[in-house]
């Protein structure tokens, strides 16, 4: 589902060379949970855009879905991303000037659906996460969890193969965090969904399936195995 | 196909309209898009007013040039009727041209400048000499002896009556066994014509065509062309170079004549344009400054946008259109407006000029359709680009970097 080969990313700090990336190898299956974990400012958010085809890797190959994403033409990407990609971000992104369920509807607006058509999905999802009947609240009538949950919804609106979270309850309080993740993981299960999720949290990597460390801008396997929430189909 | 396209441009109103509607929540938006706004509608009204006015005076102006000039002219050549380098005579061209499809008659002018002389002194005049009856814009009903036909002021002031005579001095002189004399021809007084309207300094004294030749030889000849109602002057005229040598002489249509004043008349309105046009660029400049700051409030958004899989023409589509929805109101009205007023003003003759001054005594006005394409082309064109440059900038906003900048 994902390959990656030999990703290298470096940023310019002034006159020198920030090197984040040396040389990425990742491997994913379909289904998969994998948690990558690592000290902040280890690159984990900027491995992540990379596998989101929102930034472009220095060097190396990266395969998602069967779609080569540097031979991708701009337009092509945002198809990709629209279709094929779900993200969940640190800060859950909501459009303020938008409802819960126009925000969760968004990405069939932007695939060219119909809002009637989208309707009963959206509120479908909302009701999974406890919040059909905020369906019409704009974000800033929600609390911080809550948005997180819609913003949830949103990224498994058009059930897209891959969903890439960075650190989605990083910024929640330790109980919407838990309320948070078991949606997720909930919701991915039910659909079989391949997810990377980048997390501070030992808890919540030892939920994941496997837990990959990112540190000195290599991935390796991390030393702390957790029970595995789910059985792994390697 | 087309449905996939109608749902893009759904997609693209659906963001475009709550941006919009975004626009009155954040009070810097909301005082720079009502700048945008009236700024665009004064200066819409201010330049289809404008336009209006001076549509107005010219289409006065061009309509009495239109009743002194003919609608064709053939300005005859210098060597016409002098039997040399197998040029026609006078008379035969003008049956050539009377022969062309279109034309009715064509009467034969001499032009010259000569003096009216009496006991108290010369007045320098311009003479025409005309062909059986004075051309159709001399005010004067047909003399009824052959004779000269004078401009009021000039008769005033030199003291002439209907019924008197007086003298006329040609700038040529001829040969005399006493030497070289002027030549003058004293004539009668055949008529007066009042012009009625100041405006034009230089009323020409008219004089029989035959009397003129003599006194004026080597004076301008041109033949003055009646058309048929129905007649195209340009295709008149097309067929008469066809029929005249150029030689013989060159036709030119009422436009051609008057070129040069056409011309002046387009300069102006193009000044005008330009210099009242600037209010539209100063509030194109706010709909660029109002769509910037809506673009930076709305930066992580449009990277969140950008990261769903929204394709850069489709964020720059809801710029473009954010920015006719700003600018398309202030617009229209403004169009509205200016032109209610140039209609109520013309059509009630509001301002009102001394008689004596201009060929009308109040301002005119006239919304032409031309003028308002004009002016929304030209609107659509500075609105237009203000839009695209922001559009072109959402469309280029790196989606990491936007959604990094703004953390809520
Ligand atoms: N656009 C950028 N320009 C310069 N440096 C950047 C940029 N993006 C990230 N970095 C740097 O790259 C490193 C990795 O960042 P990031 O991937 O966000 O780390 P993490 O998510 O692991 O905390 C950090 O040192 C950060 O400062
Ligand atoms: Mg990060």
């Amino acid at each position: 589902m994902i390959f990656v080969a030999g990703v290298t990313k470096a940023y310019r700090d002034g006159e020198a060379r920030r090197e984040v990336l040396r040389g990425v190898d990742l491997e994913v299956g379909r289904g998969e949970t994998v948690a990558i974990v690592g000290p902040s400012g280890s690159g984990k958010s900027t491995l992540l855009n990379i596998l989101g085809a929102l930034d472009t890797p220095d060097a190396g190959t990266v395969r998602i879905d069967g779609v080569e994403l540097s031979a991708a033409r701009p337009a092509a990407l945002a198809g990709f991303r629209n279709r094929s990609l779900g993200f969940v971000f640190q800060f859950h992104q909501l459009l303020p000037d938008f409802t819960a369920l126009e925000n969760v509807t968004m990405p069939g607006r932007i695939a060219g659906r119909s809002a009637a058509s989208l309707v009963t999905e959206g509120l479908e999802l909302l009701g999974q996460v406890g919040l059909r009947d905020r369906a019409g609240d704009f974000p800033q009538q929600l609390s911080g969890g809550e948005r997180q949950r819609v913003a949830i919804c949103r990224a498994l609106m058009l059930e897209p193969p891959v969903l890439l979270a960075d650190e989605p309850t990083g910024n929640l309080d330790a109980t919407s965090g838990a309320r948070v993740l078991e949606l997720l993981n909930d919701l991915r299960q039910r659909r079989a969904t391949t997810l990377v999720l980048v997390t501070h949290n030992p808890a919540v990597a030892s939920r994941c399936g496997r837990t990959l460390l990112l540190d000195g801008g290599r991935l390796a396997r991390h030393q702390a195995p957790g029970r595995p929430l789910n059985r792994q189909r390697r | 196909m087309l449905r996939i396209a109608s749902r893009a441009v759904g997609f693209v109103w659906h963001v475009a309209l709550r941006y919009f509607r975004s626009t009155r929540a954040d009070a810097h938006i909301r005082v720079l898009s009502s700048l945008t706004a009236g700024g665009l509608a004064v200066g819409t009204a201010a330049l289809v007013l404008a336009l209006a006015a001076l549509s107005g005076f010219q289409n006065h102006l061009l309509r009495d040039l239109a009743l002194h000039t003919p609608a064709l002219q053939v300005e005859l050549g210098g060597r016409v009727d002098s039997a040399t380098g197998g040029v026609g005579s006078a008379a035969s061209i003008v049956d050539r041209v009377t022969a062309a499809e279109g034309v009715v008659a064509a009467q034969e002018l001499l032009y010259a400048r000569g003096w009216l002389v009496d006991r108290r002194g010369v007045a320098a005049v311009e003479v025409v000499g005309y062909e059986q009856a004075p051309p159709a814009w001399i005010p004067v009903e047909a003399a009824a002896v052959p004779g000269l036909i004078v401009p009021l002021q000039v008769a005033q002031r030199m003291g002439l009556t209907v019924g008197g005579s007086a003298r006329v001095a040609s700038p040529r002189s001829s040969l005399t066994p006493v030497g070289p004399r002027p030549r003058v021809r004293t004539l009668p007084v055949a008529a007066i014509y009042d012009a009625e309207r100041a405006g034009y300094e230089d009323l020409p004294v008219l004089l029989p065509l035959e009397q003129a030749a003599a006194l004026f030889a080597g004076g301008d000849r041109r033949l003055d062309l009646t058309l048929a109602p129905a007649a195209d002057p340009e295709e008149v005229a097309a067929d008469l170079r066809a029929a005249i040598a150029p030689a013989e002489g060159s036709v030119a249509t009422w436009r051609q004549a008057n070129r040069a004043l056409l011309f002046v008349l387009r300069l102006e309105k193009g000044l005008v344009f330009s210099a009242v046009a600037l209010i539209v660029a100063v509030a194109a400049f706010a709909l660029l400054a109002s769509l910037s700051l809506v673009l930076s409030s709305k930066r992580s958004e449009v990277g969140v946008l950008a990261a769903m899989g929204v394709p850069p023409a489709r964020l720059r589509g809801i710029f473009l259109t954010l920015g006719v929805l700003l600018s398309v109101g202030g617009a229209g009205v403004g169009v509205l407006v200016g032109a209610g007023i140039a209609l109520l003003l013309d059509s009630f003759r509001v301002l009102s000029l001394p008689s004596d001054v201009y060929i009308v005594d109040y301002v005119p006005f006239l919304v032409r359709e031309e003028d308002l394409f004009v002016v929304a082309f030209s609107t659509i064109l500075f609105t237009g680009a203000a839009s695209l440059l922001s559009a072109r900038k959402a469309s280029r906003l790196d989606p990491v970097e936007a959604m990094r900048s703004a953390r809520t």
